[in-house]
């Protein structure tokens, strides 16, 4: 089957069998390569936020609000669940079932949209005081400047998967994305997903 | 290339959300060395990580080549932190 026809039927694309990559498609191999290059930037700023945790005296000053670990644990399973409903969305996408796609990829964006709403909560606070109005204030100290470059970093690429959502959903509902475009749109959302958990543990959970 | 079925995404979730209970419970412990907590934390975040890759982006069922196209170059940061963090808490210390 070809791309172009794939697309019309919703098929996953298959290409003939590479003796290195199987049949794996161009896109995916692109999106895998673009993906490492990200992770090799979320590396520098994690190795980066790691030395200088690693060689500071006092890592929070007195008056810096510690992070809200049960808070973000629940952002963090918010995130897992919008991996699975990824997921489904891909398997339903290459069952063919437009309607169920849609409604996955749907939900995974609002749980895109919900985290996103939990970080601005947990910045400038909705329901409760955010960080900034705790005293944590960006470039005060290492521990509060790591902090928001480290998960806002992140958040943008949370509000690019939201947007990335939402066009291959319009997309897919207009019959011009197939199976293969909801695969690769998942590849971004599981790594985005991905660097969350590590970012979770570094950040927000070693003691 | 078969991919994992609803029910083994469903198992990866389920494991994904029991780890995450255990990551916030082990952050909790008091009475723990911080090297044996750290070394649970990571272990931890890296199986919830792997998880992900193997299951939900599909990895478990790409060639050889392409598993290790995308694994090595992921990896080697992990050394790099090592090293780097382990000689800024050296220098901090002496």
């Amino acid at each position: 089957m070809s791309v172009a026809s794939s697309a019309l039927t919703h098929a996953p694309p298959s290409f003939a069998r590479d003796a290195q990559f199987g049949t794996a498609t161009p896109g995916k191999i692109g999106m895998w390569i673009f993906l490492v290059s990200d992770a090799l930037t979320f590396a520098g700023l994690l190795i980066s936020y790691g030395a200088l945790r690693g060689g500071a005296a006092t890592w929070r000053h007195a008056g810096e609000p510690a992070l809200g670990v049960n808070f973000t644990a629940g952002l963090t399973f918010l995130l897992i669940c919008s991996s699975v409903t990824m997921v489904l969305a891909y398997a339903a996408a290459a069952e063919g079932h437009r309607s169920r796609a849609s409604f996955w990829l749907a939900l995974t964006a609002l749980g895109g949209v919900l985290f996103l709403g939990g970080q601005y909560q947990e910045y400038f606070g909705i329901w409760s005081a955010g960080l900034t109005r705790e005293g944590l204030v960006f470039g005060q100290s290492a521990y509060a400047s790591t902090f928001y470059v480290v998960t806002s970093f992140h958040g943008a690429h949370v509000l690019s998967g939201v947007i990335y959502i939402l066009a291959t959903l319009v997309a897919w509902m207009r019959g011009r994305a197939g199976a293969g475009h909801v695969e690769l749109l998942g590849l971004f959302w599981h790594f985005v997903d991905l660097v969350w958990i590590l970012v979770f543990t570094f950040v927000y959970l070693i003691p | 290339m078969r991919h994992p079925s609803r029910r083994q995404y469903l198992a990866v979730f389920l494991a994904l959300a029991a780890l995450t209970v255990v990551e916030v419970a082990a952050a909790t412990l008091t009475g723990v060395s911080k090297g044996v907590m750290v070394t649970a934390l990571v272990a931890l975040a890296v199986t919830k990580a792997a998880l992900v890759g193997l299951f939900f982006m599909h990895l478990r069922s790409e060639t050889p080549v392409l598993k290790a196209t995308v694994i090595v170059p992921m990896s080697l940061p992990a050394l790099f932190a090592a090293v780097l963090v382990a000689e800024a808490v050296w220098r901090a210390g002496s």
